[in-house]
């Protein structure tokens, strides 16, 4: 009789704690809500619904690098970035311009409760990384979804257009967005209309080539002022690939993306196999930094890439 | 006089049941192993490939077959055998019918020390890497040995003990590779089970391993079956059955351990190769170990072919087929009551 007792009692407690935490949280809304008068509230649409964003953010909590370019574009400066847990991630131009924030932790498992100590007015998530932890951020802050780990250079252009909307500077966006496609075009110019070589950006670790196919971000940023892809089908975006098949695509050049000191290229260099690949043949192996060229994700990097892949090409 | 005739007719048929299963197990392989060769991103056909295999020319194809798929062919060959061999072993000395390298966390125990050395310490060669990859399988099997027998060994405490092992190293590779993150997207491809990219050096370092052990694995056939009819009838016929078991085991550690370290933890091989090599050749471990040998051989290759079309033309880990065979198989043993 006793214990059951007890047990009761205990459950009971329970009940009124989470309860009582779900009140908690309610109540807080409804006094943000009430606390701001201004008119200046907007809807915006998102992966994963749509969410009321009222003024203009100040307190922004970025998942994903892509968004960080995004902020930094638009002159605001993310108050919390999911930087992996390591800063040299962030690449230096953007660097530059946001100065300091706080480490959230990592893009796949972010910390909220770190992100709730810096108390964000607006969460910017990535689809693919983070819809199931969704709910649980739109309970910190009025959170917006968009693609960025599975986008391509067009959806990261589209995601740029509703971070400005999101941010409330959208005429400020607009203008952003025009000033990159003409520097888009700029750098288009600068690569010859009879340009047939095909490139081939990679990731390379210890044990394989990861290549990025024309659908990629990257592929598909520079397939977008005529650099053409070495791999031009495929459902992946992402191949692992061995020599074989970097014979078999024969890239004229590749750009690759070096993860960790020792990599497989180097295990290749002896091998008749590798002297056949034209990219090797015509010296045309560019080492690039793997943050600017596949993490970051944005107009700023972007223009950044396109300006490094150039004068790899055509200045050296 | 007719039981004698009807007796040593019996004996022929058996022997004749056997050589088939050899003869067509090697035509198998045979074609397998032509495959391998001859399937990829770049297709090769069989005429091209066969003239390849001695050619000097350096063109395209015979380098791609000479260097890229020969070596890996070899490896599936090698593997496959080894890892039916001490499956059979296993099987052999527990008298269990789900005992094999990856039930018993000897594949588990080899990947935890490899990743951890590769994540930690990548300043190993190839060969040493071997080695680690021998102390893990040892630590692993010897582990779930002793939480699996105290009270009698019977499938169910083998499952669930291999299960816990497994699951127990597999939260600390995952630990350690979400703390290492350049290196999770090889790891994790390897952790399932992989061939491609294997070369002449992966080759080298354990072919020296292997063959001692099949050969070794062939030495210890018959006291092997003495053993499977039972501990007791063993020891009347005089066989030192503690000794029988650890040499056993050695070989397990010495085949999965290699296989292992170059090849990651390719499941499900040791664990249905040997029940089918015993539904064909008998319980004669004389046959049954080269005949696993075989089936496993063919098996990883086959394997190996296929995965190569999961993602088309990305490279995709031959655990992946291997677990797609061997588990239905699996369930169709268990429903079985399997032997």
């Amino acid at each position: 009789m006793k214990k059951s007792f007890f047990v009761l009692i205990g459950i009971l407690i329970f009940f009124l704690a989470a309860c009582g935490t779900e009140n908690e949280g309610t109540n807080d809304n409804e006094n943000q809500g009430s606390a701001e008068n201004s008119d200046d509230a907007r809807v915006i649409e998102h992966e994963m619904g749509s969410t009321k964003i009222k003024g203009q953010p100040e307190n922004i909590v970025a998942l994903e690098f892509s968004y960080v370019d995004a902020l930094a574009s638009l002159g605001i400066s993310p108050v919390g970035i999911a930087d992996d847990d390591d800063e040299n991630r962030i690449i230096a131009p953007i660097k530059e311009k946001i100065g300091d924030y706080t480490s959230v932790g990592t893009r796949k498992q972010p910390s909220l409760e770190v992100i709730s100590s810096l108390q964000p007015d607006l969460i910017i998530a990535d689809l693919q990384r983070h819809k199931d932890i969704y709910d649980q951020l739109s309970d910190i802050a009025p959170t917006i979804v968009l693609s960025s780990l599975s986008a391509d250079y067009e959806e990261i252009l589209s995601s740029f257009e509703t971070v400005s909307e999101a941010v409330g500077k959208k005429e400020e966006g607009q203008e952003i967005l025009k000033e990159h496609k003409k520097r888009m075009e700029e750098l288009r110019a600068q690569v010859p209309e009879d340009e047939t070589r095909t490139v081939m950006p990679a990731v390379v670790t210890a044990d394989a080539v990861y290549a990025h196919n024309f659908e990629s971000y990257t592929g598909s940023l520079l397939e977008s002022i005529g650099l053409k892809n070495a791999i031009q089908d495929g459902d992946d975006r992402y191949n692992k690939i061995n020599l074989e098949q970097v014979v078999q695509f024969n890239p004229d050049v590749m750009f690759l993306m070096e993860s960790g000191e020792q990599t497989i290229i180097d295990d290749w260099e002896d091998k008749p196999l590798w002297q056949e690949v034209n990219a090797n043949q015509n010296d045309a192996l560019y080492s690039v930094d793997r943050n600017m060229w596949s993490r970051f994700r944005g107009l700023i990097s972007s223009e950044k890439i396109l300006e490094s892949a150039i004068n790899h090409l055509y200045n050296q | 006089m007719n039981k004698d005739g009807i007796h040593q007719q019996k004996k022929d048929i058996g022997m004749y049941r056997i050589f088939l299963t050899y003869f067509v197990g090697l035509i198998l392989l045979f074609f397998s192993f032509l495959f391998s060769l001859s399937v990829g991103a770049y297709q090769i056909d069989f005429v091209t490939v066969l003239a390849s295999l001695f050619s000097n020319q350096e063109t395209k194809e015979v380098l791609i077959i000479q260097d890229v798929r020969l070596p890996r062919a070899i490896i599936g060959i090698l593997i496959g055998a080894s890892l039916a061999i001490a499956g059979a072993l296993m099987q052999g000395i527990t008298r269990n019918p789900l005992a094999s390298p990856q039930i018993f966390g000897v594949n588990a125990g080899a990947s935890l020390v490899l990743v951890i050395i590769v994540i930690l310490f990548p300043i190993f060669s190839q060969t040493t890497m071997v080695y680690f990859a021998f102390l893990g399988a040892a630590i692993g099997g010897l582990t779930v040995y002793a939480l699996a027998s105290p009270g009698g060994m019977n499938p169910v405490k083998l499952a669930l003990a291999g299960i816990t092992m497994h699951l127990f190293l597999t939260s600390i590779i995952e630990g350690l590779i979400i703390f290492h993150e350049e290196s999770t997207e090889d790891v994790l491809f390897w952790l399932a089970g992989a061939i491609d990219g294997t070369d002449w050096g992966h080759v080298e370092t354990i072919l020296p391993w292997l063959i001692a052990g099949m050969i070794l694995a062939l030495l210890i056939a018959k006291p092997l079956t003495l053993l499977s009819l039972g501990d007791d009838v063993a020891k009347g016929l005089g066989q030192k059955i503690g000794w029988i078991r650890i040499a056993s085991a050695m070989l397990v550690i010495l085949l999965a351990g290699a296989s292992v370290a170059v090849a990651g933890p390719i499941g499900f091989v040791g664990l249905i190769i040997p029940h089918i090599a015993r539904k064909l050749v008998g319980v004669d471990y004389i046959h049954v170990i080269p005949c696993s040998a075989l089936l496993g051989a063919v098996l990883l290759v086959s394997a190996d072919v296929l995965s190569r079309f999961i993602s088309f033309p990305s490279e995709s880990p031959v655990g992946i087929v291997t677990a797609l065979i061997g588990g239905p198989y699996f369930l169709y043993l268990a429903r079985k009551g399997g032997k």
